[in-house]
C-alpha cells in the first residue's frame, strides 16, 4: 500500500459518487470500535488464566481487570483531543487507517500480553494503543459525514455514533463463540480470541478506510439549496479548533454533553443491581440482564432517533427536551420502585438511555452548528474530554451515594433514590448551560481567505 | 460543481447493497441475537 493511498487528495470523490457510501464507511469503523462497550466479557475468563475452572493464586483479580477499560476510554478522550486537529487535516482515510492500525494491534499485544500473563501489556495494549485507536475512530468520520451531508448533518453523524452503540451487540456474542472455540480443558482461549479479534477488526476498518472519500471544494448535494438567510444559531462560518476553546459555547456544550453523560453512564452500569434491588424479589438476576440488553438496544437506537430529530426541531431544542424530560424520569425512578411498577421502571430506564445515546450523537451537529464545518471533527475530539470526565464522575457519584445511603441504615430498596434526584438536578444545570448557548461571537469567525488557506494546507500538514 | 446533480456513477446501486450489507447484516444479527436473550430473560 503506497502512503499516497492514504492521502486527502487521493480521497476526493469523482462526479456521481453516492454520498450514501459514507454511512456504511463510518460505520465500518464506529461498529468495531463499539466493541469497548463489551469487553466486560473478557473479565471473568481473565480472572481463570492459570485456574482454568476458577481462580488460582496468582490469577489477575477483577479490580486489576476493570482498569483496562478505564484506561481506553482515558485514551480514547486525550486522544481525540490531542489528535483531532491531524485528523481534521489529514484527511478521514488516513485517520481511518491509523485507528485501524492502532484498534487492531492494541489486541494483538494484548493477546502477547495474556500469552505471558503480564497484565501491564494488557494496559498498553488495549488500554493505551487501543484506547487511542478508538479516540482517533471515533472523530475520523465526522466532519466527512458533516460535508457530505449539509442538509441531514444530526441524522448522518448519528448513523455513525449509532455503531459505536451497536459495536456490542456484535463484539459480546461473537467474543463468547470465539473463546467457546478456543477454549481447552487447560485453556481458556483468550489470547487466540484477542489475535483473531485484532486482525478481524483492523481488515473491517480498512474497508471503512478504502470505501471513504471526502467532497471536491464547493460540493453540495443535487437540489440543495443553501438557506439564503442564515437560521438562528446555524452559522456559515468557521471557528479554527484552538480559538473554539476561548469561546463560552465550546464550554457550555462541553457541560451539557458531561452532564447528560453523568447522568446516564452513572446509572448504566448500575441497571442491573438497581432493578434487582428495586424490586426484589420480582426482578432476577436473568431478568435484570434482559433489561441492560433492552436499554442498549435503546441507547443504541436513541442515537439515530435524536440526533435525526434535532434535524428538523434543532439542536438547542433536542438538548431542552432530553434536560426537560430526563430531570422528570430521573424523578419518576423512584417513585417506579415505591408502587412496585416494573413496567414504568422500564419504560423510564428506554427513554432515558435514549436520550443518553442521542447526547452524543446530536453534539457534532450541535458543534457543526455553532462552529462551521471546517474544524467540527478537531472541536469534536476536544469536547470528548467531556466524556472522560463523565466516566469518573458518574459512576462514582451511583456507587458511592448508594454505599453510603446502605451504611447509614437506608433499605437497599430505596438506597439509590437520592442518587435519581441528583441526576435530576444534574439535568437541571445542564438546562440552564443551554439556555445560555449564543451564536458565537464575529470575532472568533476564521476570514474566508484563511479558511481556504487551511484547506489548500491540510494534506501538507498531514504529513506528506 | 455547486448545486449541479450528477449522474450516478455506474455501479453505484451494487457498491451500495454490498457496503450496507457488509455493515448491517453483522449488526442485525447482534441486535437479534440481543432481542432474543431480552425475550428468554423476560419468559
Amino acid at each position: 500500500m503506497s502512503v499516497s493511498f492514504l492521502d486527502r487528495e487521493r480521497t476526493i470523490a469523482v462526479p456521481g459518487y453516492s454520498r450514501w457510501l459514507i454511512p456504511p464507511a463510518a460505520l465500518c469503523v464506529h461498529l468495531c470500535i463499539g466493541q469497548a462497550y463489551a469487553f466486560s466479557v473478557f473479565n471473568l475468563p481473565m480472572t481463570k488464566l492459570i485456574g482454568i475452572s476458577q481462580s488460582a493464586p496468582g490469577d489477575w483479580k477483577l479490580t486489576d481487570l476493570g482498569w483496562i477499560f478505564s484506561l481506553a476510554i482515558f485514551f480514547l478522550g486525550a486522544s481525540a483531543a490531542v489528535f483531532g486537529r491531524w485528523v481534521e487535516e489529514g484527511g478521514p482515510r488516513r485517520a481511518m487507517f491509523m485507528a485501524a492500525l492502532c484498534w487492531g494491534g492494541g489486541f494483538l499485544l494484548s493477546a502477547i500480553g495474556v500469552y505471558l500473563h503480564q497484565l501491564w501489556i494488557i494496559y498498553a495494549g488495549y488500554g493505551v494503543i487501543g484506547g487511542t485507536g478508538l479516540g482517533i475512530g471515533y472523530i475520523s468520520p465526522v466532519s466527512t459525514l458533516i460535508r457530505w451531508f449539509p442538509d441531514r448533518p444530526g441524522m448522518a453523524t448519528g448513523m455513525a455514533i449509532m455503531g459505536f452503540g451497536g459495536g456490542a451487540f456484535i463484539a459480546a456474542p461473537f467474543s463468547v463463540w470465539l473463546m467457546g472455540r478456543f477454549a481447552t480443558p487447560t485453556h481458556v482461549g483468550v489470547a487466540e480470541t484477542f489475535i483473531v479479534m485484532g486482525l478481524v477488526y483492523f481488515c473491517f476498518m480498512m474497508v471503512g478506510a478504502s470505501i471513504v472519500r471526502v467532497p471536491p471544494p464547493g460540493w453540495a448535494p443535487a437540489g440543495y439549496i443553501a438557506p439564503a438567510q442564515p437560521k438562528p444559531l446555524v452559522t456559515t462560518r468557521n471557528v479554527f479548533v484552538y480559538d473554539a476553546l476561548k469561546t463560552p459555547q465550546f464550554w457550555l456544550i462541553w457541560w451539557i454533553l458531561c452532564l447528560n453523560v453523568t447522568a446516564g453512564i452513572g446509572v448504566l452500569g448500575q441497571a442491573s443491581a438497581m432493578s434487582q434491588e428495586m424490586f426484589r424479589g420480582q426482578v432476577t438476576a436473568v431478568a435484570a440482564s434482559g433489561f441492560v440488553g433492552l436499554f442498549s438496544l435503546f441507547n443504541m437506537a436513541g442515537r439515530f432517533f435524536w440526533s435525526s430529530t434535532s434535524d428538523y426541531i434543532g439542536r438547542k431544542n433536542t438538548y431542552f427536551v432530553f434536560f426537560v424530560l430526563g430531570t422528570l424520569l430521573y424523578a419518576l425512578v423512584p417513585y417506579t420502585g415505591a408502587i412496585g411498577s416494573i413496567g414504568l421502571f422500564v419504560l423510564c430506564y428506554a427513554v432515558i438511555f435514549s436520550m443518553y445515546g442521542g447526547g452524543f450523537a446530536t453534539v457534532p451537529a450541535y458543534l457543526r452548528d455553532m462552529f462551521g464545518t471546517r474544524y467540527v471533527g478537531a472541536i469534536h475530539g476536544l469536547l470528548l474530554t467531556a466524556w472522560s470526565m463523565a466516566g469518573i464522575f458518574g459512576p462514582v457519584l451511583v456507587n458511592y451515594i448508594r454505599e453510603y445511603n446502605v451504611t447509614h441504615g437506608v433499605a437497599p430498596a430505596q438506597a439509590y433514590n437520592v442518587t435519581m434526584y441528583l441526576m435530576a438536578g444534574l439535568l437541571v444545570i445542564g438546562f440552564f448551560c443551554n439556555v445560555f448557548v449564543r451564536s458565537v461571537h464575529e470575532r472568533f469567525h476564521m476570514r474566508a481567505v484563511e479558511a481556504e488557506d487551511e484547506v489548500e494546507a491540510a494534506p501538507v500538514f498531514g504529513g506528506r | 460543481m455547486r448545486n449541479t446533480p450528477q449522474p450516478p456513477a455506474a455501479g453505484n446501486g451494487i457498491k451500495l447493497v454490498l457496503a450496507w450489507g457488509f455493515v448491517g447484516i453483522p449488526l442485525v444479527w447482534g441486535i437479534v441475537q440481543t432481542l432474543v436473550n431480552a425475550i428468554k430473560a423476560f419468559q
